[in-house]
């Protein structure tokens, strides 16, 4: 038995398999020290953080382990006039931005569940919300890393400065890897300023071809949201578009696309600070709700004639009280609520894939029961350099020990 | 064949002949001779032999020749790098992409635009202007340098500390790996599921495979630009002027620094009417019309707060382009004042600049030479250019010196031995004093899984060379652990 580690519990479980044993590192030299044990002992280990998004992938095909990381929780630096800040990797998402509140700035990464979701848990899946719009993802926020490779031992990438091309990227490599090549222990991020103003003007039941226009009229007047969002459930979409920034920019902003909305003869309203909660929590109950969630990736342009197709008849047909969430600047879609049975959605998901297959998307399971896992891949078909990816883990993690089967292509 | 200096054999030119063509096929000394180095001027090594491919059909082929012969291949592009990415090794293959020139399709509505790898960086923003697009990144020499190099360099550019960098920035690539594979990694489509093989590709420096197609991001053109230059007594204020801007929560697009010997330079070469002053900024900020009034109004006071001597504000867009052609000219108007020069670059925290820079004019002082600092002050990225003459003995090896410790400096206050120009051959020394050993053994297993026999240009970015699958066995533990009548831990 590893030194420090507890009996795993049905509470341990990923994706229905119980783990032998829990570790808890509560710092980079026990988490590395963990890791060195399970090397020798060679046992397979999963590495949990917050668990929002644990149901992503696969069941794990061998688990002896799981290393917790909620004890690595510190606030290693933050540097507030350079904008940087480095953190242990079981840092909620929410408390490192508690902590950046009083300097005004924050990390720009918003995916939902900011409370319970750790910074490496939010790397580590490539978790984001809708400001991804204006500030990319974990991987445009992401300048360094320190991490424990499969063998326990230490290293590092990346570094403190925003602007930094030595050596490969391998920091960019960890983010979304899902803890398959080596255990993520501090993250270095940019930080960005915290707005002055926010404002939120909504398009409510827009048909897709409105919101389509809608959305390249405001691409075309050049104003510049953080944040562009739509809700549906019933083929009717209501559009969110948030800006932040100063307040007279915000304030004209606004004020352009709500005359904007004259020239499309649709209403639109500024919502008050209440109404946009209001809407954000909508977002964030399609984003975290139901047992059944996938997430669908297109070019963005054809992000809404999908999602007024396949997505729609999934909502129809395989979904009982389910909704979907849009982001149609970034070409992505979450679709979740209970399957109606697995049948119907393992049928509604290979409908998607067939015509996400043409256009260049995929369609993920975010979170599936286990019989719509028995009759659907999590990943669908494996992208055309799974060769190189599967060479990527022979090097990294040569016994396969690190969460094997849960990723791409049964790595 | 013969690993040595030499040229490659009659045998292999033909066969590669046979496949690009006669004249894009280079073995004569005359011919190799503008292959010896990229803007890296120092350090030459002849070629075995160039090719110059025309489709990704006849880089496979290049490719697969080249193994069969057992050579490595340094690719490519324009040869504006300045660390020595492109720089060959002895006997080698170089793979000029400079012929693979044209963009193949333009999406305006998916923001995308597919190029081959030498397209130059100016070419595709110039190929989307009229319809209001552009392409962010845009590095000093953005109308000579290609788009493949950009990509493994992950160039960056004056405008990268809003809009980021070359990774930023591309959504797919088209690779043709070591056994002549061709592999498409990422898409016109988000989140290709799998690892980000992209990431790491952008910023590899060649030394995964050839890119033979690339797949950029295309921005809307921002609604307003507002741009200033202002000048300061010294960089102290200059830089307390930078770090005032980004504490007010203000990202501008751009913001340069230029010391009074860069200020000098730029002038002599460009005839500018700029004062001769300490230190000089050029702001730019973009985005709709009302937030950049806005920004760049507070940004102007911010800079008169902390003591600027004038500012500047261009009365129309000829005058903008002018300011910028002053600092972007900048390193090549250092060659007004000084026969030769080095161009550093390094980074450091952007709040560390004032500190920074008085340790650099010590060094400059210690080693009886001149140093012109340009540099993207936002991001912290500096650009000390080391003036020498080389026909005076010694300067040049104290010149040579001066660029190392700056880097040493740079590691020392937390920052990098490269922002934008890469390690290439010039600063693999210098990857040591940043990494340890685990951090580089990881970079190299991960070029591992694309090249597992290192031919990709070699001799680049590790300190020392590596081979795949040259490390110790997986750890076997004694009969005695396996027992329990000992412990390793």
């Amino acid at each position: 038995m590893v030194a420090g580690a507890r009996q795993g519990t049905p509470g341990d479980a990923v994706v229905g398999v119980v783990p032998r044993l829990v570790l808890e590192p509560a710092s980079v030299a026990e988490a590395a020290e963990a890791l060195g044990a399970l090397a020798r002992d060679r046992l397979a280990v999963t590495f949990v953080g917050g668990r929002t998004e644990i149901e992503l992938g696969s069941p794990p095909a061998a688990l002896d382990a799981v290393v917790r990381t909620g004890r690595l929780g510190r606030l290693v630096e933050h540097a507030p006039s350079d904008q940087i800040a480095t953190v242990e990797a079981g840092m909620p998402l929410a408390e490192l931005q508690r902590l950046l509140a009083p300097h005004h700035q924050r990390l720009a990464l918003d995916p939902p569940r900011a409370e319970l979701a750790t910074l490496g848990g939010v790397v580590a899946s490539n978790a984001f919300g809708p400001r991804r719009h204006r500030f990319g993802g974990a991987r445009d926020v992401v300048i360094g890393m320190t991490f424990v490779r499969a063998d326990g031992t230490p290293a590092k990438g990346g570094g403190k400065v925003v602007k930094n091309v030595a050596g490969f990227d391998v920091p960019r490599l960890l983010v979304g890897s899902l803890g398959t090549l080596a255990l993520i222990t501090t993250v270095t991020v940019r930080l960005h300023p915290l707005p002055e103003a926010e404002r939120c003007v909504l398009f409510a039941g827009l048909g897709p071809a409105e919101a389509q226009e809608l959305v390249a009229q405001a691409k075309g007047a050049q104003l510049e949201p953080s944040s562009v969002a739509a809700l549906t459930s019933d083929g009717a979409l209501d559009i969110a578009f948030r800006f932040e920034g100063f307040a007279p920019g915000t304030a004209e902003q606004c004020g352009r696309l709500l005359s904007l909305a004259g020239k499309l003869r649709r209403s639109a309203e500024l919502l008050d600070d209440g109404a946009a909660r209001g809407f954000w929590a909508r977002h964030d109950a399609v984003r975290t709700g139901g047992s059944l969630r996938v997430k669908i990736a297109t070019p963005p342009a054809a992000l809404v004639p999908i999602a007024s197709g396949p997505l729609q008849r999934m909502l129809r047909s395989a979904l009982s009280s389910g909704a979907a969430v849009l982001y149609p600047t970034v070409g992505i879609a979450f679709a979740s609520g209970d399957p109606t049975s697995a049948e119907e959605a393992s049928r509604a998901v290979a409908e998607a894939r067939a015509a996400l297959a043409a256009l260049g998307g995929s369609l993920v399971l975010d979170a599936a029961p286990p019989a719509v896992r028995a009759l659907a891949d999590v990943w669908g078909p494996p992208p055309p350099s799974l060769a190189i990816m599967r060479r990527l883990k022979d090097e990294l993690d040569p016994d396969h020990r690190l969460s094997p089967g849960r990723f791409v292509g049964g790595i | 064949m013969s690993s040595s200096s030499a040229a490659a054999g009659g045998d292999l030119v033909r066969r590669m002949a046979a496949v690009v063509g006669r004249a894009q096929c280079i073995s004569d000394p005359s011919g190799l001779l503008v292959y010896e180095c990229d803007g890296l001027t120092h350090g030459r090594t002849r070629p075995g032999l160039v090719v110059l491919p025309g489709s990704t059909g006849e880089v496979v082929e290049v490719v697969k020749l080249a193994r069969e012969a057992g050579l490595p291949i340094v690719p490519r592009g324009a040869g504006t790098g300045l660390s020595g990415g492109a720089r060959p090794v002895p006997g080698c293959i170089v793979v000029g992409l400079s012929r693979m020139n044209r963009i193949l399709a333009v999406d305006l509505e998916n923001g995308a635009a597919r190029v081959q790898p030498g397209v130059t960086n100016l070419d595709v923003s110039r190929a989307v202007a009229s319809a209001g697009f552009y392409y962010a990144p845009d590095p000093s020499s953005q109308s000579v340098c290609t788009i493949g190099g950009n990509v493994a360099e992950n160039s960056g550019g004056a405008h990268c500390l809003k809009y980021g960098f070359t990774v930023n920035h591309v959504l797919a690539a088209r690779l043709v790996l070591d056994g002549g594979e061709v592999v498409d990694l990422g898409g016109s489509a988000p989140d290709t599921p799998g690892y980000d093989l992209l990431a790491v590709l952008v910023g590899s420096e060649g030394m995964l495979g050839i890119v033979t197609e690339v797949t950029l991001r295309l921005l809307r053109k921002p609604e307003a630009t507002r741009t200033f230059f202002a000048t300061f007594p010294s960089t102290d204020e200059a830089g307390a002027a930078v770090s005032g801007i980004i504490a007010a929560g203000i990202l501008p697009a751009a913001i340069e620094m230029m010391d009074r010997l860069a200020i000098v330079a730029a002038k002599a070469a460009t005839g500018l009417d700029w004062p001769d002053v300490g230190a000089a900024l050029l702001m730019d900020a973009d985005g709709p019309l009302a937030e950049v009034e806005h920004v760049a109004k507070r940004a102007v006071e911010i800079a008169q707060s902390v003591g600027a001597l004038e500012i500047r504000i261009p009365r129309d867009e000829a005058e903008r382009q002018l300011m910028w052609k002053g600092r972007k000219s900048a390193f090549a108007a250092v060659g007004r004042i000084s026969p030769n020069y080095m161009v550093e670059d390094g980074v450091i925290p952007r709040s560390e600049i004032a500190r920074v820079l008085r340790d650099i004019e010590a060094l400059a002082r210690e080693a009886r030479l001149r140093v012109a600092n340009v540099f993207h002050a936002g991001d912290g990225n500096l650009h000390p250019l080391v003036l020498y003459d080389a026909r005076v003995p010694g300067e040049e090896e104290r010149a040579a010196w001066v660029g190392r410790e700056i880097l040493r400096l740079c590691v020392r206050y937390g920052g990098s031995i490269t922002g934008e120009h890469g390690v290439g051959a010039e600063k693999v020394e210098a990857m040591a004093d940043m990494f340890g050993e685990a951090d580089l053994d990881t970079m190299s297993r991960v070029r591992c899984a694309f090249d597992g026999l290192a031919r990709f240009n070699p001799g680049k970015v590790f300190p020392t060379p590596r081979l795949c699958g040259e490390r110790p066995g997986p750890y076997v533990p004694h009969p005695a652990e396996i027992t329990g009548q000992a412990e390793r831990w």
